[in-house]
């Protein structure tokens, strides 16, 4: 693993390293059916600080944002958060048959949210992305992009402290595309922890720091 | 217990939705009694052992399409047990209804002294039904094996001459118990029989589905939460 020109992605206007620590992960190691996808991998990420992961298919990026968000277990090392946490994986993970309104109700009352705060809270982070959500139509009949807002929309619903996001673009169009990126600045600049794993490099300079992996077998470059 | 209801309603709404399904469901405890209308004690047998089938199927779909959603929710703060309990309790509540219309049916088209108990076999089986069908889901990776290994139980349980001792292992033998205890107006033994292996069934299956599904959406031990600065 290894940090892209450190010395221009660390410096933000806040000052990242006086913002306190949100995630740390230290000596991630994991092994797939005898193949080591990382090895020894450390990650440290602020307080208003967007992280961008990038590395080719198969080197670990998923694994990472996995074991940090708690989902899976590494083979060894730990992560310390400090913070809300909201995950939005690669694959689309909601209720086919359920309505958008619906998917907030449930994932808001796991941080405590009431049926009305809930809904109004999703309907204005999916209105960030340019999505009318208070449509009435199932997710399975939502286009691919569609329901990768809602995928998002919920991992922002806990209105987390550090964000882990998987390609969350995946569907989305060039508008809703530039939307997300400008929305995950403005989520930085209001003190969140972000990770986020792309496959974008025109998108790079949106964040504060790159960081790539490279297949744990062909050793750290 | 908002959290649990939640969850509970929230699984009705998603299988309700499925009304195709639902409905195929639906007609298999129709089609196994129809089929030996003729013979009472028959009949109410294979009603009961096609609304395990229809239930377990239930709760075998149910519990895959929410395995990649349960672990989000977990992150998002719910705790495991009112996942598990929140989709068993959906299930059971929909097989209740399936086994009150099919009761009904039982009583409006066939003769017999011991309605009651034709009730408490059919909300024992949906008992043993719902959590049998979870930990299928547990146990296998997708609905396709997930199915075959419920065709196979149910196969086995229509197969098996229940008189045999070995047919107390399968999770449906106390229907037929109970059905003898119904029809013929055998001794109590039987229904104590029946009753005993359908609860203990229940139990066992419930709370091994329990067991693994807190091993699953367990908190890993590599994660440590601490006190955020500055947040909030």
């Amino acid at each position: 693993m290894r940090d892209r020109d450190p010395a221009e992605s660390m410096v933000t206007p806040g000052g990242t390293h006086r913002r306190p620590v949100r995630l740390q992960a230290r000596g991630i190691t994991k092994t797939y059916g005898g193949r080591r996808v990382l090895a020894d991998v450390d990650l440290v990420v602020h307080a208003g600080e967007a992280v961008a992961v990038v590395g080719a298919n198969g080197s670990g990026k998923s694994t990472l944002l996995k074991i940090c968000a708690g989902l899976l277990s590494p083979d060894a090392g730990e992560v310390v958060i400090a913070g809300r946490l909201g995950y939005c994986p690669q694959e689309v993970g909601l209720f086919g048959f359920l309505v958008p309104d619906e998917h907030f109700t449930l994932f808001g009352a796991g941080w405590g949210l009431t049926r009305q705060q809930a809904r109004r809270r999703g309907r204005r982070i999916a209105a960030q992305l340019d999505w009318d959500a208070r449509v009435r139509t199932q997710v399975r009949h939502l286009s691919g992009g569609t329901q990768q807002k809602l995928n998002l929309t919920l991992a922002m619903l806990g209105d987390a402290d550090i964000l882990l996001l998987d390609e969350p673009y995946q569907g989305f169009d060039r508008g809703s595309y530039i939307d997300f990126w400008n929305q995950l600045g403005r989520w930085r600049d209001a003190g969140k922890a972000v990770v986020v794993i792309t496959h974008m490099l025109d998108s790079l300079e949106r964040v504060d720091r790159v960081i790539e992996l490279s297949a744990a077998e062909r050793g750290v470059r | 217990m908002n959290r649990l209801v939640l969850v509970a309603e929230m699984t009705g709404r998603d299988l309700w939705r499925r009304r195709a399904v639902l409905g195929l469901l639906a007609v298999v405890p129709l089609a196994f009694y129809l089929a030996r209308r003729d013979s009472t004690g028959l009949a109410v047998r294979f009603l009961s052992l096609g609304l395990a089938w229809a239930i377990s199927t239930a709760a075998l779909f149910s519990s895959n399409a929410a395995k990649g959603v349960e672990r989000r929710l977990r992150l998002g703060g719910y705790r495991a047990g009112e996942l598990y309990l929140g989709r068993l309790s959906a299930v059971a509540a929909i097989g209740t209804v399936l086994a009150l219309a099919y009761f009904a049916l039982v009583v409006v088209d066939q003769e017999l002294s011991r309605n009651g108990t034709v009730l408490l076999s059919l909300l024992l089986t949906v008992a043993v039904a719902a959590p049998l069908g979870t930990l299928i889901s547990a146990v296998t990776p997708r609905d396709l094996e997930g199915t075959l290994v419920l065709i196979t139980t149910i196969g086995l349980q229509f197969l098996i001459d229940p008189a045999q001792s070995y047919a107390k292992l399968l999770p449906f033998w106390s229907n037929r118990e109970l059905a003898t205890y119904a029809v013929d107006m055998t001794d109590a033994g039987y229904l104590w029989r029946g009753v005993t292996h359908a609860v203990c069934y229940a139990v066992v299956l419930a709370t091994a589905t329990a067991a693994m599904t807190l091993v699953r959406l367990r908190r890993r031990r590599h994660i440590r939460v601490v006190a955020a600065s500055g947040s909030r």
